[in-house]
């Protein structure tokens, strides 16, 4: 379904993080070829042209009501970001500043690079497929082998904040990647989301497609080296 | 120009290196404005619609969203900076001279109202200057940024691959509309395998236009002639109402209310007052109190006349409060936060069946509305109307079947707001230049509440950015007259994108209980609707909009009996009004699925089954003459139709039978994964202006050269009225559509017409034309007789611009002009003429909709959409596929995902265009359309209307595709994720 859920190919990954000056629009980190797949699906469809134009990177991450998408996407792929404070600048995971966790001026964006062995997906649910998604799942896996190095998984719509990870997705290290594995994380999900009624959908709602698309944009993680299906 | 402290900006705009006075907060889009370069669109101010686009250093950004000081030093184009082909004259005026793609956009019938036709160029020009060869998806995904609400966007897709291939030098599949003429006994279904065949497969089908063999062949009627103010919209010229600047011009500003419900206890202006630069603040206390009613209707308005200009009372979020006029528009914002009110927060209601229950809030309970039904219940009109015998009827049924339905509130999204300016003239006249669909109603209407005559009022209707029903209604005209009279000063008025959704009108959302009886023959032989129609907080539209709701849906399958009992009721919401459609499609959606799900039930073939019952050539219309519409009814005959072509076409261009029933999770396939597919249809028919109401006049005066000025008070607003008025007018009198110079409409100099409304302008103002084009060509005859010798003008007959006589003699128009004016039997060939009917002959159609539902989140996507039309004969196939294309976009919204929603307290949570959410470029369905064409006897040359039926069937259709797909009906509209979730999880 056109605009509903990715579909990535993955190309051959980058050996170096990917950096970013946070001046830099949106549409300028869509126009670079090592954008990463889900980096850029995540910034078609739902953000214009001339959003991605006027919107630099510092403004989408520290209003991720900008972008959601396109964070959620970061977060999964475990994106760190420069800030600058007192003492100088230094490096801190996104998910804490956007957790307010720590604070400063953002100078730059890094996406680590990921291996051989890094499969992601994304699943969403909208009105329409153009619409900004009324719950999103981006799901990243490290894999070594038939092993899970790292998980994460951020959602939007399901929490006060616009976009989180999720803690859940975390009880899949170690171990393999199978739909009983999968299964689990999503139900273990939906009993971590806090989600909250509006317009577009109930808490109710909100929680069942918690757990829906997060095991779908993980099913797609199945899908071989490099991405989904 | 923003009130704060100014700066000097230089920056190059179209190559040319200006340098701005601007406040440090001033937007790019209020700088490039000020500057005159009027292309540049308000719409939202807040990014949402992209209609204000520019290119900033080549690529597109909002420039509402942009200060004008960022712009220093950089580079900015707007459409005025696109360079035509050849300069001066000609290229001011010829489509051939243009940008590539300001041509193609003329050419392929891209632009209908043109407000957001420079946005949509200028982004389609980044795009060709990063890609000159973009795919489809490619140039949707570019324009996603640019809302249009009148397009449907396939034909800006197709002129920006014109315009591509062109730049290219390649070769494009031409997107003109193709003509079938049937061969005697031929079936329209037949065309189709060649038409299909004969497109490539990556190309769009364009529209297709079936003639049946005995359609008499016309040499201008039926071309598709582009619009004549395409070239005008393509340019970016100052054509709309906001695009001229008079002399000393002051801005004015609405206070709106806070609460749902509440009685103005204190209103102190005297601080807003005070402010330097405030001219006139007006409140309640200002403004004397003349009841109205707001719509703009024919004299007598249907009652009640429950407003006043400004109230002691607010009954809803966004109500009016007060006025201001101040020499900047910050500077009236800011005195409108210096307007201290004192309220007493009253109850409020917001849905229409609570108003209904005892206890209820009055929301009327002034002494001085009278017409109002039953003040104290909230009831403002209660409607009933029967035809046939009921006893006889239900005495045959076999089985009766009921369903609720309910339809949200859905806003028009017209891309540029209301907007009106107001000012005296050397005569002290009052001249009101407004976006409106009724100048002549808004002139009448607004005469007794500013208290001058109306030979003291003149309305001018420049170019109108959409109005969909939303501006057949006085909004502004009469706050922005108050302000000019208070002050002596023009005045401008201009909603904001938030008061677009408070302020202004809406769609009725009603509860609807249908009764169906039928035999075991598959007979319908009696229906009957119950209708609880929410008007919000006045009553404008809403006694006549219910009244087509129960006329349309009644007469479709026009039982034997037929029943109609509605009450309208007021809430606190704001003010539903008209809306393309007008009541028709709410009930179309209950009407179609019923019947839909009586068929399933029963195990009959769908379509057979409505086959068999809907109206047929030469059948009374019974519900029509008992019900009416705001007054009495008429008999009425269906004297044309082509519905049953319609759905033929339709079920064999869609493999109807081949898809239906499969609920596959591919459309070849077999259930499996989450996805499954569905195909649906609903039949629909409409009216063609009021019956025994509607009157529209046209006058047409010889100019010296041979052309014409065709003066008209039907109100383009971007349907292309004007276009195939003169195509009517061209075909009697022998010229093309570039001899008319068409005027419409100014109270002052163009005949009265009632406006755009009520699908009425092709038949209506169309039949005036006619009327007045041949009384012409009668005198042009005449005068050719006399300079020809002849006895009489038998025998003469007007083509390719020349009278020619039976033996070959002719004359050129021209000479005939310059005889009549000039030379012999001295007089000005000119005549004027009016229409009114006592028919309203319905269009009919068939929609097929193609679905795909996600089964475990309920979202759904529309996946293709054809509707094939009876529309009689089609004036101008563009104009017509693209008030079809149009009005689909805007119903696919109504069913998919738009809706008003209120808090507890009576706010709108979703006034803006992003979250509200329209459908974009990129995520339309693939549209097709078909004309299936017949001879209307009482139109002129055979037409009906076209603008709203497009409107009517698509809700139904998606509701029996999901029933196709997943076993699940739908009674709620809009179908949004969870409402399907919930429907598939009950199953």
């Amino acid at each position: 379904m056109n605009g509903y859920q990715s579909s990535l190919a993955g190309p051959a990954e980058a050996v170096r993080p990917w950096t970013v000056d946070a001046d830099t629009s949106l549409q300028a980190v869509l126009d670079q070829p090592e954008c990463h797949p889900l980096v850029c699906d995540s910034l078609t469809a739902v953000a214009s042209w001339q959003i991605r134009v006027e919107t630099p990177v510092r403004r989408a991450l520290t209003s991720p009501r900008v972008a959601p998408r396109w964070v959620a996407a970061l977060l999964a792929l475990g994106a760190s970001v420069t800030v600058s404070g007192g003492s100088g600048s230094r490096e801190v995971e996104l998910a804490l500043l956007l957790e307010s966790r720590a604070a400063g001026r953002v100078l730059a964006l890094h996406i680590p690079p990921g291996g051989v062995g890094r499969r992601w997906g994304q699943a969403c649910v909208a009105r329409t497929p153009a619409d900004e998604p009324i719950v999103l799942a981006c799901a990243v896996v490290e894999m070594d082998g038939q092993t899970v190095q790292q998980a994460r998984a951020a959602l939007t719509g399901v929490w006060p904040q616009p976009v989180r990870l999720a803690r859940a997705p975390s009880q899949l290290v170690g171990g393999g990647l199978d739909e009983a594995s999968i299964q689990a994380v999503a139900s273990a999900l939906m009993q971590e989301v806090e989600p909250r009624d509006d317009y577009l959908g109930s808490a109710e709602y909100r929680r069942a497609m918690a757990g829906v698309l997060a095991w779908r944009a993980l099913e797609q993680c199945l899908g071989g080296e490099g991405g989904g299906r | 120009m923003s009130g704060d402290s100014t700066t000097c900006v230089t920056l190059t705009i179209n190559g040319e290196e200006r340098t701005l006075r601007v406040g440090r907060s001033t937007t790019l889009l209020d700088a490039l404005r000020e500057a005159s370069y009027f292309s540049v669109k308000y719409g939202c101010g807040v990014g949402d619609c992209g209609v204000c686009t520019v290119l900033l250093d080549g690529q597109p950004v909002h420039s509402c969203q942009i200060r004008a000081a960022d712009a220093a030093g950089r580079e900015v184009t707007t459409v005025e900076g696109l360079e035509p082909v050849v300069k001066g004259v000609a290229g001011a005026a010829d489509v051939a001279y243009l940008h590539p793609l300001q041509r193609a956009f003329v050419e392929v019938g891209a632009i209908q109202c043109g407000y957001c036709t420079p946005a949509q160029i200028l982004v389609a020009k980044a795009l060709l200057e990063r890609n000159p060869d973009p795919t489809e998806r490619e140039i949707r995904e570019a324009l996603s940024g640019v809302l249009c609400r009148c397009t449907g966007y396939v034909k800006i897709v197709q002129a920006v691959r014109l315009a591509a291939a062109r730049m290219r030098g390649a070769e494009e599949p031409s997107f003109a509309p193709v003509e079938a003429t049937l061969a005697p006994g031929q079936s329209p279904a037949n065309v189709l395998g060649e038409f299909y065949r004969a497109r490539p497969l990556d190309a769009p089908l364009p529209p297709l236009v079936i003639s049946p063999p005995d359609l008499e062949a016309m040499h201008v009627v039926g071309q598709p002639d582009v619009k004549v103010d395409g070239v005008k919209l393509a340019v970016g010229r100052p054509v709309f109402t906001d695009d001229i600047k008079l002399e000393g011009m002051l801005y004015g500003a609405l206070l709106t209310s806070p609460h749902a419900h509440a009685r103005i206890r204190r209103i102190d202006p005297s601080r807003a007052r005070a402010l330097p630069g405030v001219r006139a603040v007006l409140t309640h206390h200002d403004v004397p109190r003349i009841k109205y009613a707001s719509g703009g209707q024919s004299y007598p308005q249907p009652p009640p006349f429950d407003q006043v200009g400004l109230d002691d009372k607010v009954r809803h979020v966004g109500d009016r409060v007060a006025v201001v006029a101040a020499d900047t528009p910050e500077l009236a914002r800011r005195a409108l936060r210096l307007i201290d009110v004192e309220y007493e927060v009253l109850p409020h209601v917001l849905d229409a069946e609570e108003a209904l229950s005892p206890g209820a809030p009055v929301i009327h309970d002034e002494v001085d509305t009278e017409g109002i039904y039953d003040a104290q219940r909230t009831i403002v009109h209660r409607i009933g109307a029967d035809a046939g015998v009921s006893a006889a009827a239900w005495a045959r049924v076999d089985h009766v079947f009921e369903g609720e339905y309910r339809t949200a509130q859905q806003q028009h999204a017209n891309i540029e707001p209301h907007v009106c300016i107001t000012t005296w003239d050397e005569d002290g006249r009052l001249v009101v230049r407004t976006s409106t669909q009724v100048p002549f109603h808004i002139r009448r209407m607004l005469s007794p509440l500013i208290g001058l005559p109306v030979k003291r009022i003149r309305v001018v209707k420049p170019r109108i950015g959409g109005g969909f029903g939303n501006k057949q209604e006085l909004i502004l005209e009469d706050l922005c007259a108050h302000l000019t009279i208070a002050t002596g000063r023009p005045v401008q008025m201009i909603y904001t994108r938030h008061q677009e959704f408070t302020s202004s009108r809406s769609r009725h959302p009603p509860v609807m209980r249908f009764k169906i009886g039928v035999t075991d023959e598959q007979e319908v032989v009696a229906t009957e609707l119950e209708l609880i129609g929410d008007t919000g907080a006045y009553g404008t539209h809403g006694l006549t909009v219910q009244m087509v709701a129960g006329q349309k849906a009644l007469t479709l399958y026009n039982a034997p009996y037929s029943k109609f009992a509605c009450d309208v009721v007021y809430t606190n919401k704001p003010t539903p009004g008209a809306f393309r459609g007008y009541g028709a499609m709410q009930c179309f959606f209950g009407l179609e699925t019923l019947m839909a799900e009586i068929a399933d039930r029963m195990g009959w073939d769908v379509v057979a089954f409505k086959r068999k019952n809907w109206i047929k050539l030469g059948e009374e219309l019974l519900i029509a003459q008992a019900l009416g519409e705001g007054r009495e009814g008429f008999e009425q005959v269906i004297a044309s139709s082509g519905l049953d072509q319609c759905v033929e076409v339709g079920l064999e261009a869609m493999r109807w039978y081949q898809k239906r029933g499969q609920r596959s999770s591919d459309p070849d396939g077999e259930a499996k994964g989450h996805i499954r597919h569905g195909i649906g249809m609903a039949v629909m028919l409409h009216g063609s202006g009021i019956a025994g109401l509607d009157m529209g006049s046209a006058t047409i005066k010889m100019n010296d050269d041979g052309s014409f000025n065709l003066l008209v008070g039907a109100t383009d607003i971007g349907t292309g009225s004007d276009t195939i008025l003169a195509q009517i007018a061209g075909e009697v009198l022998g010229v093309p559509v570039d001899d008319f110079i068409v005027t419409s409409s100014d109270t002052d100099f163009t005949p009265f017409d009632k406006g755009a409304y009520a699908s009425s302008t092709t038949y209506i103002s169309g039949g005036a034309v006619r009327k007045a084009a041949l009384d012409v060509a009668e005198q042009i005859k005449e005068h050719a007789a006399s300079m020809l010798g002849l006895p009489g003008a038998d025998g003469l007959h007007l083509r390719d611009r020349q009278v020619i006589a039976s033996d070959g003699t002719s004359l050129t128009l021209a000479q005939v002009a310059l005889s009549s004016l000039h030379q012999h039997d001295q007089h000005q060939i000119i005549a004027s003429a009016s229409h009114m009917s006592y028919t309203s002959p319905p269009p009919f159609a068939a929609q097929f909709v193609e679905v795909a539902v996600d089964i475990e989140t309920g979202q759904f996507t529309v996946e293709r959409v054809l509707m094939a039309v009876d529309a009689g004969r089609i004036i101008n196939p563009i104009t017509a596929s693209g008030q079809v294309e149009g009005g689909l976009q805007q119903v696919l919204g109504f069913a998919h995902c738009e809706e008003m929603v209120y808090d507890q307290s009576g706010r709108l949570v979703n006034p803006r265009l992003g979250p509200y959410h329209i459908y974009k470029c990129n995520e339309m369905p693939e549209l097709e359309v078909i004309f299936v064409q017949t001879d209307e006897p009482t139109g002129p040359f055979g037409a009906k209307s076209i603008a709203e039926i497009s409107m009517d069937g698509i809700a139904p259709a998606i509701a029996d595709a999901i029933h196709d797909a997943t076993g699940v009906w739908l009674r709620e509209v809009p179908f949004t994720p969870e409402r399907v979730w919930r429907a598939l999880q009950a199953l």
